[in-house]
Protein backbone atom coordinates (compact mmCIF):
# COMPACT_ATOMS: atom_id res chain seq x y z
CA UNK A 1 0.00 0.00 0.00
CA UNK A 2 1.00 3.32 -0.67
CA UNK A 3 0.07 6.53 1.28
CA UNK A 4 -0.31 10.09 0.47
CA UNK A 5 -0.55 13.35 1.90
CA UNK A 6 -3.38 15.40 1.57
CA UNK A 7 -3.41 16.57 -2.16
CA UNK A 8 -3.10 20.24 -2.55
CA UNK A 9 -2.09 19.62 -6.35
CA UNK A 10 -2.60 17.02 -9.10
CA UNK A 11 0.27 15.76 -9.99
CA UNK A 12 -1.84 13.23 -13.00
CA UNK A 13 -1.09 13.82 -16.52
CA UNK A 14 -4.40 12.54 -17.14
CA UNK A 15 -7.03 14.82 -17.36
CA UNK A 16 -9.38 14.41 -13.72
CA UNK A 17 -12.77 13.89 -14.30
CA UNK A 18 -14.25 15.71 -11.32
CA UNK A 19 -11.55 18.28 -9.31
CA UNK A 20 -13.23 19.94 -6.23
CA UNK A 21 -11.01 23.53 -4.99
CA UNK A 22 -11.29 24.95 -1.94
CA UNK A 23 -14.97 24.15 -1.57
CA UNK A 24 -16.76 25.78 1.79
CA UNK A 25 -19.96 25.23 2.49
CA UNK A 26 -22.25 26.77 5.54
CA UNK A 27 -25.70 27.12 6.54
CA UNK A 28 -26.95 30.40 8.09
CA UNK A 29 -25.34 33.98 7.94
CA UNK A 30 -23.10 36.28 10.02
CA UNK A 31 -23.07 35.38 13.90
CA UNK A 32 -25.42 32.63 12.90
CA UNK A 33 -23.16 31.41 10.39
CA UNK A 34 -22.97 27.37 11.06
CA UNK A 35 -20.06 26.21 9.01
CA UNK A 36 -19.88 22.30 8.08
CA UNK A 37 -17.00 22.43 5.50
CA UNK A 38 -14.22 24.33 5.04
CA UNK A 39 -11.82 24.50 1.93
CA UNK A 40 -12.11 20.60 1.09
CA UNK A 41 -10.16 19.25 -2.16
CA UNK A 42 -10.72 16.42 -3.76
CA UNK A 43 -9.28 15.10 -7.05
CA UNK A 44 -11.56 12.38 -8.96
CA UNK A 45 -9.74 10.19 -11.44
CA UNK A 46 -11.62 8.30 -14.51
CA UNK A 47 -12.68 4.67 -13.67
CA UNK A 48 -11.54 5.52 -9.56
CA UNK A 49 -13.66 4.52 -6.60
CA UNK A 50 -13.29 7.09 -4.37
CA UNK A 51 -14.77 6.47 -0.53
CA UNK A 52 -15.27 9.10 1.27
CA UNK A 53 -15.11 8.00 4.86
CA UNK A 54 -15.90 10.18 8.49
CA UNK A 55 -17.91 10.23 11.36
CA UNK A 56 -21.93 10.65 11.35
CA UNK A 57 -23.08 14.41 11.61
CA UNK A 58 -19.69 15.20 10.10
CA UNK A 59 -21.28 16.98 6.74
CA UNK A 60 -20.93 13.79 4.17
CA UNK A 61 -24.75 14.22 3.16
CA UNK A 62 -23.69 18.55 2.63
CA UNK A 63 -20.64 17.40 0.71
CA UNK A 64 -22.55 14.87 -1.46
CA UNK A 65 -25.25 17.13 -2.22
CA UNK A 66 -22.88 20.18 -3.43
CA UNK A 67 -21.08 17.75 -5.30
CA UNK A 68 -24.18 16.70 -6.79
CA UNK A 69 -25.48 20.10 -7.59
CA UNK A 70 -28.37 20.19 -5.32
CA UNK A 71 -26.85 22.70 -3.01
CA UNK A 72 -24.60 25.50 -4.05
CA UNK A 73 -20.93 25.99 -2.18
CA UNK A 74 -20.34 29.09 -0.36
CA UNK A 75 -17.37 28.99 -2.24
CA UNK A 76 -14.79 27.11 -3.51
CA UNK A 77 -15.50 25.42 -7.18
CA UNK A 78 -16.47 22.14 -8.34
CA UNK A 79 -15.37 20.79 -12.12
CA UNK A 80 -16.88 18.24 -13.89
CA UNK A 81 -14.59 17.28 -17.07
CA UNK A 82 -13.13 20.27 -17.09
CA UNK A 83 -16.18 23.10 -16.96
CA UNK A 84 -17.15 23.91 -13.38
CA UNK A 85 -20.57 22.89 -12.45
CA UNK A 86 -23.94 25.28 -11.18
CA UNK A 87 -26.26 22.93 -10.57
CA UNK A 88 -27.35 19.29 -11.60
CA UNK A 89 -25.24 17.69 -14.00
CA UNK A 90 -25.47 15.59 -16.64
CA UNK A 91 -21.94 13.20 -16.06
CA UNK A 92 -23.84 12.88 -12.51
CA UNK A 93 -25.75 10.33 -11.21
CA UNK A 94 -26.88 9.64 -7.35
CA UNK A 95 -27.83 6.30 -5.75
CA UNK A 96 -30.10 7.93 -2.64
CA UNK A 97 -29.24 6.26 1.21
CA UNK A 98 -32.89 5.44 1.53
CA UNK A 99 -34.54 3.55 -1.88
CA UNK A 100 -37.78 3.51 -0.11
CA UNK A 101 -37.80 6.95 -0.71
CA UNK A 102 -36.20 7.50 -3.87
CA UNK A 103 -37.79 4.98 -6.02
CA UNK A 104 -41.23 5.96 -6.97
CA UNK A 105 -44.32 3.47 -5.71
CA UNK A 106 -46.24 4.40 -8.63
CA UNK A 107 -44.28 3.68 -10.86
CA UNK A 108 -43.09 -0.28 -12.08
CA UNK A 109 -38.83 -0.76 -11.93
CA UNK A 110 -38.89 -0.49 -15.59
CA UNK A 111 -40.60 2.54 -15.13
CA UNK A 112 -38.47 3.82 -12.90
CA UNK A 113 -35.12 3.08 -14.25
CA UNK A 114 -36.52 4.33 -17.89
CA UNK A 115 -37.93 8.06 -16.41
CA UNK A 116 -35.22 9.56 -16.46
CA UNK A 117 -34.35 8.74 -19.75
CA UNK A 118 -37.53 9.55 -20.93
CA UNK A 119 -36.83 13.08 -19.53
CA UNK A 120 -33.65 13.34 -21.76
CA UNK A 121 -36.35 13.14 -24.79
CA UNK A 122 -35.28 8.79 -25.47
CA UNK A 123 -38.14 6.79 -27.00
CA UNK A 124 -40.37 4.70 -24.85
CA UNK A 125 -38.91 1.28 -26.49
CA UNK A 126 -35.07 2.15 -26.53
CA UNK A 127 -35.23 3.69 -22.68
CA UNK A 128 -37.14 0.46 -22.00
CA UNK A 129 -34.50 -1.35 -23.43
CA UNK A 130 -31.97 0.18 -21.75
CA UNK A 131 -34.25 0.08 -18.74
CA UNK A 132 -34.58 -3.91 -18.45
CA UNK A 133 -30.88 -4.33 -19.81
CA UNK A 134 -29.77 -2.72 -16.66
CA UNK A 135 -31.93 -4.28 -14.53
CA UNK A 136 -30.46 -7.59 -15.61
CA UNK A 137 -27.34 -5.77 -14.88
CA UNK A 138 -27.91 -5.50 -11.64
CA UNK A 139 -29.72 -9.02 -10.94
CA UNK A 140 -32.95 -8.78 -11.66
CA UNK A 141 -33.34 -9.51 -15.11
CA UNK A 142 -37.31 -10.24 -15.47
CA UNK A 143 -38.29 -8.12 -13.00
CA UNK A 144 -39.15 -5.11 -15.09
CA UNK A 145 -42.79 -5.62 -14.54
CA UNK A 146 -42.98 -5.48 -10.61
CA UNK A 147 -43.54 -2.60 -8.42
CA UNK A 148 -40.83 -1.44 -5.73
CA UNK A 149 -43.23 -2.17 -2.66
CA UNK A 150 -43.14 -6.20 -4.39
CA UNK A 151 -39.22 -5.89 -3.67
CA UNK A 152 -37.11 -6.60 -0.81
CA UNK A 153 -34.93 -3.71 0.27
CA UNK A 154 -31.75 -4.92 -1.05
CA UNK A 155 -33.70 -5.26 -4.44
CA UNK A 156 -35.13 -1.94 -4.47
CA UNK A 157 -31.19 -0.49 -3.75
CA UNK A 158 -30.33 -2.63 -7.04
CA UNK A 159 -33.27 -0.81 -8.75
CA UNK A 160 -31.85 2.65 -7.78
CA UNK A 161 -28.41 1.17 -9.00
CA UNK A 162 -29.62 0.09 -12.59
CA UNK A 163 -31.68 3.97 -12.59
CA UNK A 164 -28.30 5.70 -12.11
CA UNK A 165 -26.49 3.59 -14.02
CA UNK A 166 -28.89 3.55 -17.21
CA UNK A 167 -28.78 7.76 -17.14
CA UNK A 168 -25.33 6.44 -18.03
CA UNK A 169 -23.57 9.84 -16.29
CA UNK A 170 -19.59 9.85 -16.15
CA UNK A 171 -20.10 9.52 -11.79
CA UNK A 172 -22.56 7.66 -10.12
CA UNK A 173 -22.09 9.42 -6.48
CA UNK A 174 -23.42 6.72 -3.40
CA UNK A 175 -24.64 8.45 -0.34
CA UNK A 176 -24.54 6.03 2.18
CA UNK A 177 -26.59 3.18 0.14
CA UNK A 178 -26.53 0.50 1.62
CA UNK A 179 -26.78 1.57 5.08
CA UNK A 180 -30.31 0.23 5.35
CA UNK A 181 -29.98 -3.04 4.01
CA UNK A 182 -29.36 -5.88 6.34
CA UNK A 183 -25.12 -7.54 6.75
CA UNK A 184 -25.42 -10.44 4.28
CA UNK A 185 -27.26 -8.09 1.54
CA UNK A 186 -24.93 -4.98 2.40
CA UNK A 187 -22.14 -7.65 1.15
CA UNK A 188 -23.50 -8.74 -2.03
CA UNK A 189 -24.80 -5.07 -2.51
CA UNK A 190 -20.96 -3.99 -2.15
CA UNK A 191 -19.89 -7.20 -4.42
CA UNK A 192 -22.40 -6.05 -7.04
CA UNK A 193 -21.02 -2.49 -6.92
CA UNK A 194 -17.68 -3.57 -7.20
CA UNK A 195 -18.15 -6.20 -10.05
CA UNK A 196 -20.01 -3.72 -12.00
CA UNK A 197 -17.55 -1.10 -12.04
CA UNK A 198 -14.61 -3.03 -13.13
CA UNK A 199 -17.19 -4.40 -16.08
CA UNK A 200 -18.65 -1.02 -17.48
CA UNK A 201 -15.58 0.76 -15.89
CA UNK A 202 -17.93 3.84 -14.29
CA UNK A 203 -16.47 6.35 -11.83
CA UNK A 204 -17.92 5.95 -7.85
CA UNK A 205 -17.73 8.41 -5.12
CA UNK A 206 -19.40 6.74 -2.38
CA UNK A 207 -19.83 8.25 1.01
CA UNK A 208 -19.40 6.42 4.03
CA UNK A 209 -19.39 6.01 8.10
CA UNK A 210 -18.31 2.58 7.66
CA UNK A 211 -14.64 2.48 7.46
CA UNK A 212 -14.25 -1.56 6.47
CA UNK A 213 -16.86 -0.45 3.65
CA UNK A 214 -14.73 2.71 2.67
CA UNK A 215 -11.59 0.59 2.18
CA UNK A 216 -12.97 -2.69 0.48
CA UNK A 217 -14.63 -0.73 -1.79
CA UNK A 218 -12.27 1.88 -2.79
CA UNK A 219 -9.03 2.65 -5.02
CA UNK A 220 -8.62 5.71 -2.22
CA UNK A 221 -10.49 6.60 0.68
CA UNK A 222 -10.85 10.17 1.39
CA UNK A 223 -11.03 10.89 5.22
CA UNK A 224 -12.93 14.07 6.07
CA UNK A 225 -13.39 15.02 9.92
CA UNK A 226 -13.39 18.34 11.92
CA UNK A 227 -15.48 20.99 12.50
CA UNK A 228 -16.24 22.07 10.22
CA UNK A 229 -14.95 19.43 7.91
CA UNK A 230 -12.34 18.95 5.12
CA UNK A 231 -10.07 16.38 4.46
CA UNK A 232 -7.40 15.05 7.22
CA UNK A 233 -5.92 11.98 5.00
CA UNK A 234 -6.03 9.77 1.66
CA UNK A 235 -5.07 6.25 1.32
CA UNK A 236 -4.44 5.00 -1.58
CA UNK A 237 -5.07 1.10 -1.62
CA UNK A 238 -3.89 -1.25 -4.00
CA UNK A 239 -6.09 -4.59 -3.15
CA UNK A 240 -6.51 -5.31 -6.68
CA UNK A 241 -9.61 -6.00 -8.92
CA UNK A 242 -10.31 -9.43 -7.33
CA UNK A 243 -11.68 -8.33 -3.64
CA UNK A 244 -12.72 -10.64 -1.21
CA UNK A 245 -15.44 -9.97 2.02
CA UNK A 246 -13.16 -12.37 3.94
CA UNK A 247 -9.75 -12.48 2.63
CA UNK A 248 -9.17 -8.73 1.51
CA UNK A 249 -10.33 -7.78 4.92
CA UNK A 250 -8.13 -10.25 6.77
CA UNK A 251 -5.15 -8.42 4.83
CA UNK A 252 -2.64 -7.43 7.37
CA UNK A 253 -2.89 -4.03 5.36
CA UNK A 254 -6.39 -3.70 5.33
CA UNK A 255 -6.07 -3.85 9.49
CA UNK A 256 -3.06 -1.13 8.69
CA UNK A 257 -5.26 1.18 7.16
CA UNK A 258 -8.01 0.25 9.23
CA UNK A 259 -5.58 1.20 12.26
CA UNK A 260 -4.70 4.15 10.32
CA UNK A 261 -8.34 6.24 9.73
CA UNK A 262 -9.16 5.05 13.23
CA UNK A 263 -6.74 6.97 15.01
CA UNK A 264 -7.58 10.00 12.24
CA UNK A 265 -11.15 9.95 13.35
CA UNK A 266 -9.90 9.75 16.80
CA UNK A 267 -7.96 12.62 17.08
CA UNK A 268 -10.68 14.85 17.14
CA UNK B 1 -17.25 -14.60 -2.46
CA UNK B 2 -15.22 -12.89 -5.28
CA UNK B 3 -16.60 -10.62 -7.46
CA UNK B 4 -14.65 -12.09 -10.94
CA UNK B 5 -17.65 -13.98 -12.31
CA UNK B 6 -19.71 -11.41 -14.15
CA UNK B 7 -23.30 -12.38 -13.52
CA UNK B 8 -24.67 -10.34 -10.96
CA UNK B 9 -25.65 -12.42 -7.72
CA UNK B 10 -29.43 -13.15 -7.84
CA UNK B 11 -30.76 -11.22 -5.30
CA UNK B 12 -33.74 -13.75 -2.88
CA UNK B 13 -37.12 -13.17 -4.48
CA UNK B 14 -40.03 -11.59 -2.49
CA UNK B 15 -43.14 -13.24 -2.49
CA UNK B 16 -45.90 -10.84 -3.66
CA UNK B 17 -49.07 -10.29 -1.06
CA UNK B 18 -51.46 -12.85 -1.76
CA UNK B 19 -54.91 -11.96 -2.73
CA UNK B 20 -58.02 -12.49 -0.22
CA UNK B 21 -59.58 -15.36 -0.83
CA UNK B 22 -62.83 -14.15 -2.60
CA UNK B 23 -65.57 -16.87 -0.65
CA UNK B 24 -65.63 -14.11 1.98
CA UNK B 25 -67.73 -11.93 0.05
CA UNK B 26 -71.53 -13.00 0.26
CA UNK B 27 -70.59 -12.54 4.03
CA UNK B 28 -69.43 -9.04 3.77
CA UNK B 29 -72.54 -7.90 1.64
CA UNK B 30 -74.13 -9.65 4.12
CA UNK B 31 -72.48 -7.18 7.26
CA UNK B 32 -72.88 -4.35 4.98
CA UNK B 33 -76.06 -4.41 4.09
CA UNK B 34 -78.34 -5.86 6.91
CA UNK B 35 -78.65 -2.80 8.98
CA UNK B 36 -80.03 -0.89 5.64
CA UNK B 37 -82.78 -3.88 5.79
CA UNK B 38 -83.71 -3.86 9.18
CA UNK B 39 -83.54 0.04 8.95
CA UNK B 40 -85.87 0.27 6.04
CA UNK B 41 -88.31 -2.29 7.77
CA UNK B 42 -88.72 -0.07 10.38
CA UNK B 43 -89.11 2.74 8.35
CA UNK B 44 -91.97 1.02 6.28
CA UNK B 45 -94.08 -0.29 9.42
CA UNK B 46 -93.42 2.77 11.93
CA UNK B 47 -94.66 4.74 8.45
CA UNK B 48 -97.28 2.53 7.94
CA UNK B 49 -100.47 4.27 9.54
CA UNK B 50 -99.12 7.53 9.86
CA UNK B 51 -102.11 9.99 10.09
CA UNK B 52 -99.73 12.60 9.93
CA UNK B 53 -99.95 15.00 6.32
CA UNK B 54 -96.61 16.12 6.73
CA UNK B 55 -94.99 12.11 7.23
CA UNK B 56 -96.54 10.05 4.56
CA UNK B 57 -96.11 6.31 5.09
CA UNK B 58 -93.05 4.45 3.20
CA UNK B 59 -95.24 3.10 0.80
CA UNK B 60 -96.83 6.14 -0.54
CA UNK B 61 -93.03 7.86 -0.94
CA UNK B 62 -91.85 4.66 -2.70
CA UNK B 63 -95.45 4.86 -4.94
CA UNK B 64 -95.04 8.13 -6.29
CA UNK B 65 -91.43 7.75 -6.27
CA UNK B 66 -91.94 4.47 -8.97
CA UNK B 67 -94.71 6.65 -10.77
CA UNK B 68 -92.73 9.97 -11.28
CA UNK B 69 -89.58 7.75 -12.27
CA UNK B 70 -92.16 5.79 -14.89
CA UNK B 71 -94.04 8.91 -16.29
CA UNK B 72 -90.52 10.80 -16.89
CA UNK B 73 -91.25 14.08 -14.29
CA UNK B 74 -88.46 13.22 -11.68
CA UNK B 75 -86.06 11.54 -13.96
CA UNK B 76 -85.88 14.34 -16.27
CA UNK B 77 -85.17 16.65 -13.07
CA UNK B 78 -82.56 14.03 -11.96
CA UNK B 79 -81.06 14.00 -15.31
CA UNK B 80 -80.98 17.83 -15.23
CA UNK B 81 -79.34 17.64 -11.43
CA UNK B 82 -77.03 15.12 -12.41
CA UNK B 83 -75.60 17.11 -15.55
CA UNK B 84 -75.02 20.16 -13.60
CA UNK B 85 -73.18 18.00 -10.56
CA UNK B 86 -70.93 16.22 -13.35
CA UNK B 87 -70.24 19.06 -15.05
CA UNK B 88 -69.66 21.09 -11.84
CA UNK B 89 -67.46 18.76 -10.28
CA UNK B 90 -65.22 18.16 -13.80
CA UNK B 91 -64.85 21.96 -13.63
CA UNK B 92 -63.65 22.15 -10.43
CA UNK B 93 -61.92 19.34 -10.48
CA UNK B 94 -59.48 21.04 -13.12
CA UNK B 95 -59.54 24.17 -11.67
CA UNK B 96 -58.44 22.85 -7.94
CA UNK B 97 -56.15 20.18 -9.22
CA UNK B 98 -54.61 22.55 -11.90
CA UNK B 99 -54.56 25.74 -9.26
CA UNK B 100 -53.25 23.18 -6.39
CA UNK B 101 -49.77 22.14 -8.51
CA UNK B 102 -49.04 25.15 -9.14
CA UNK B 103 -49.61 26.97 -5.53
CA UNK B 104 -48.22 23.94 -3.96
CA UNK B 105 -44.91 23.83 -6.15
CA UNK B 106 -44.40 28.25 -6.28
CA UNK B 107 -44.01 29.36 -3.20
CA UNK B 108 -44.17 32.33 -3.81
CA UNK B 109 -47.44 32.29 -5.32
CA UNK B 110 -49.22 30.42 -2.86
CA UNK B 111 -48.09 33.44 -0.19
CA UNK B 112 -49.88 35.92 -2.59
CA UNK B 113 -52.96 33.87 -2.96
CA UNK B 114 -52.90 32.02 0.61
CA UNK B 115 -55.21 34.84 2.19
CA UNK B 116 -57.74 35.12 -0.55
CA UNK B 117 -58.18 31.18 -0.99
CA UNK B 118 -58.76 30.65 2.47
CA UNK B 119 -61.24 33.94 2.58
CA UNK B 120 -62.89 32.26 0.05
CA UNK B 121 -63.42 28.55 1.45
CA UNK B 122 -64.93 30.21 4.60
CA UNK B 123 -67.69 31.72 2.68
CA UNK B 124 -70.80 28.92 3.23
CA UNK B 125 -71.21 27.78 -0.38
CA UNK B 126 -74.76 27.96 -0.09
CA UNK B 127 -75.26 31.34 0.66
CA UNK B 128 -73.60 32.03 -2.47
CA UNK B 129 -76.28 30.73 -4.44
CA UNK B 130 -78.46 33.33 -4.49
CA UNK B 131 -75.95 35.97 -5.15
CA UNK B 132 -74.50 33.86 -8.34
CA UNK B 133 -77.58 33.63 -9.99
CA UNK B 134 -79.28 36.62 -9.39
CA UNK B 135 -75.48 38.22 -11.08
CA UNK B 136 -75.44 35.77 -13.96
CA UNK B 137 -79.08 34.55 -14.39
CA UNK B 138 -81.26 31.21 -14.59
CA UNK B 139 -79.37 29.00 -16.63
CA UNK B 140 -77.54 25.56 -16.12
CA UNK B 141 -74.40 27.79 -16.93
CA UNK B 142 -74.65 29.89 -13.63
CA UNK B 143 -76.07 26.51 -11.75
CA UNK B 144 -72.74 24.65 -12.87
CA UNK B 145 -70.59 27.37 -12.27
CA UNK B 146 -71.78 27.05 -8.64
CA UNK B 147 -71.39 23.90 -7.99
CA UNK B 148 -67.63 24.07 -9.53
CA UNK B 149 -66.89 26.78 -6.94
CA UNK B 150 -68.17 25.12 -4.26
CA UNK B 151 -66.16 21.75 -4.78
CA UNK B 152 -63.14 23.72 -6.00
CA UNK B 153 -61.95 24.85 -2.44
CA UNK B 154 -61.45 20.93 -0.88
CA UNK B 155 -60.07 19.87 -4.05
CA UNK B 156 -57.88 22.89 -3.95
CA UNK B 157 -56.66 22.86 -0.35
CA UNK B 158 -55.75 18.84 -0.48
CA UNK B 159 -54.14 19.24 -3.79
CA UNK B 160 -51.91 22.04 -2.01
CA UNK B 161 -51.26 19.52 0.91
CA UNK B 162 -50.26 16.56 -1.61
CA UNK B 163 -47.91 18.34 -3.32
CA UNK B 164 -46.38 20.28 0.01
CA UNK B 165 -45.94 16.44 1.19
CA UNK B 166 -44.43 15.12 -1.92
CA UNK B 167 -41.60 13.24 -0.37
CA UNK B 168 -38.57 15.61 -0.74
CA UNK B 169 -36.08 12.17 -1.38
CA UNK B 170 -38.02 11.85 -4.49
CA UNK B 171 -37.76 15.77 -5.19
CA UNK B 172 -33.99 15.71 -4.99
CA UNK B 173 -34.19 12.48 -7.39
CA UNK B 174 -36.21 14.49 -9.70
CA UNK B 175 -33.25 17.36 -9.69
CA UNK B 176 -30.36 15.64 -9.64
CA UNK B 177 -31.93 13.86 -12.89
CA UNK B 178 -32.57 16.92 -14.05
CA UNK B 179 -36.63 16.07 -15.06
CA UNK B 180 -37.77 18.62 -17.09
CA UNK B 181 -41.08 20.69 -15.23
CA UNK B 182 -43.47 19.11 -17.53
CA UNK B 183 -42.72 15.91 -16.70
CA UNK B 184 -41.96 16.41 -13.09
CA UNK B 185 -45.61 17.81 -12.59
CA UNK B 186 -47.31 14.87 -14.73
CA UNK B 187 -45.18 11.59 -13.54
CA UNK B 188 -43.71 13.07 -10.04
CA UNK B 189 -46.18 15.79 -8.52
CA UNK B 190 -49.40 14.19 -9.36
CA UNK B 191 -49.07 10.76 -8.67
CA UNK B 192 -47.28 11.74 -5.78
CA UNK B 193 -50.47 14.08 -4.52
CA UNK B 194 -52.83 11.71 -5.68
CA UNK B 195 -54.15 10.25 -2.75
CA UNK B 196 -54.27 13.22 -1.15
CA UNK B 197 -56.30 14.79 -4.42
CA UNK B 198 -58.85 12.03 -4.21
CA UNK B 199 -59.74 12.81 -0.50
CA UNK B 200 -60.37 16.72 -1.52
CA UNK B 201 -62.56 15.13 -4.27
CA UNK B 202 -64.47 12.64 -1.60
CA UNK B 203 -65.08 15.64 0.34
CA UNK B 204 -66.21 17.84 -2.95
CA UNK B 205 -68.94 15.01 -3.62
CA UNK B 206 -71.55 15.91 -0.96
CA UNK B 207 -71.09 19.41 -1.32
CA UNK B 208 -71.37 19.48 -4.64
CA UNK B 209 -74.85 17.04 -4.32
CA UNK B 210 -76.26 20.18 -1.74
CA UNK B 211 -75.16 23.14 -3.86
CA UNK B 212 -77.13 20.92 -7.03
CA UNK B 213 -80.22 20.97 -4.71
CA UNK B 214 -79.70 24.40 -3.52
CA UNK B 215 -79.01 26.12 -6.95
CA UNK B 216 -82.42 24.79 -8.09
CA UNK B 217 -84.68 25.93 -5.32
CA UNK B 218 -84.00 29.10 -6.50
CA UNK B 219 -85.39 30.26 -9.77
CA UNK B 220 -85.60 27.25 -11.54
CA UNK B 221 -88.09 25.27 -13.03
CA UNK B 222 -85.74 21.85 -13.26
CA UNK B 223 -83.88 19.39 -11.60
CA UNK B 224 -84.16 17.67 -8.30
CA UNK B 225 -84.22 20.34 -6.45
CA UNK B 226 -87.38 22.25 -8.42
CA UNK B 227 -89.04 19.09 -7.80
CA UNK B 228 -88.65 18.59 -4.00
CA UNK B 229 -89.63 22.77 -3.45
CA UNK B 230 -92.36 22.75 -6.27
CA UNK B 231 -94.25 19.61 -4.57
CA UNK B 232 -93.90 20.63 -1.32
CA UNK B 233 -95.20 24.08 -2.00
CA UNK B 234 -98.22 22.57 -3.96
CA UNK B 235 -98.63 20.05 -0.57
CA UNK B 236 -97.58 16.85 -2.58
CA UNK B 237 -95.61 15.38 0.87
CA UNK B 238 -95.13 11.99 -0.42
CA UNK B 239 -93.42 13.46 -3.45
CA UNK B 240 -91.35 16.07 -1.47
CA UNK B 241 -90.01 12.87 0.54
CA UNK B 242 -89.79 11.00 -2.98
CA UNK B 243 -87.50 13.62 -4.25
CA UNK B 244 -85.08 13.96 -1.31
CA UNK B 245 -84.93 9.89 -1.01
CA UNK B 246 -84.18 9.60 -4.43
CA UNK B 247 -81.11 12.90 -3.77
CA UNK B 248 -79.92 10.66 -0.77
CA UNK B 249 -79.71 7.30 -2.99
CA UNK B 250 -77.67 9.41 -5.57
CA UNK B 251 -75.24 10.57 -3.12
CA UNK B 252 -74.66 7.20 -2.03
CA UNK B 253 -74.49 5.73 -5.54
CA UNK B 254 -71.78 8.05 -6.48
CA UNK B 255 -69.79 7.83 -3.61
CA UNK B 256 -69.55 3.76 -3.96
CA UNK B 257 -69.16 4.37 -7.81
CA UNK B 258 -66.42 7.28 -6.35
CA UNK B 259 -64.73 4.52 -3.71
CA UNK B 260 -64.64 1.94 -6.93
CA UNK B 261 -62.48 4.59 -9.14
CA UNK B 262 -60.40 5.66 -5.84
CA UNK B 263 -59.24 1.77 -5.54
CA UNK B 264 -57.98 1.54 -9.23
CA UNK B 265 -56.74 4.54 -9.41
CA UNK B 266 -54.50 4.46 -6.41
CA UNK B 267 -54.01 0.73 -6.77
CA UNK B 268 -50.45 1.05 -5.95
CA UNK B 269 -51.15 3.77 -2.78
CA UNK B 270 -53.35 0.73 -0.89
CA UNK B 271 -51.37 -2.24 -2.01
CA UNK B 272 -47.73 -0.61 -0.85
CA UNK B 273 -49.62 -0.06 2.72
CA UNK B 274 -48.33 3.91 2.24
CA UNK B 275 -51.74 5.09 3.84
Amino acid sequence: MTTQTPTTEATQTAPLLMKVRGMSMSYGEGAQENKIIENLDLDVEFGQFISIVGPSGVGKTTLLRCLSGLLRPKAGTIEVSGTQISGPHPDLAVVFQDYSRSLMPWMTTRENVAFPLQGKGMGKTERNNLADENLAAVGLAGQGDKFPWEMSGGMQQRVAIARALAYNAKVLLMDEPFASVDAQTRFDLEDLVLDLQHKLGVTILLVTHDIDEALYLADKVVVIAEKPATVVDEIITDFGDTRDQLATKADPRFAEARARILVRLRKD
Amino acid sequence: MTNSTLKAPAPAAVQPPARKPSNGSGKKLLTSTWLIVVVVAIWWFASANSTNFFIPSLQEILESLVRDLGNGVILGGALYSLTNLFVGLAIAAVLGIGGGLLFGELHWLRRIFDPIIHFFRSVPQAALVPMIIGVFGMGQGPKMGTIAFACMWPILLNTIDGVLGVEPTIRKFSKVYRIPRMLHFRRVVLPAALPQIMAGVRVALPIGITVMVVSEMFASIEGLGFFILNSSATFKVPETWAGALLVGVIGYLISILFVFVEKRVLRWYHASGAQ
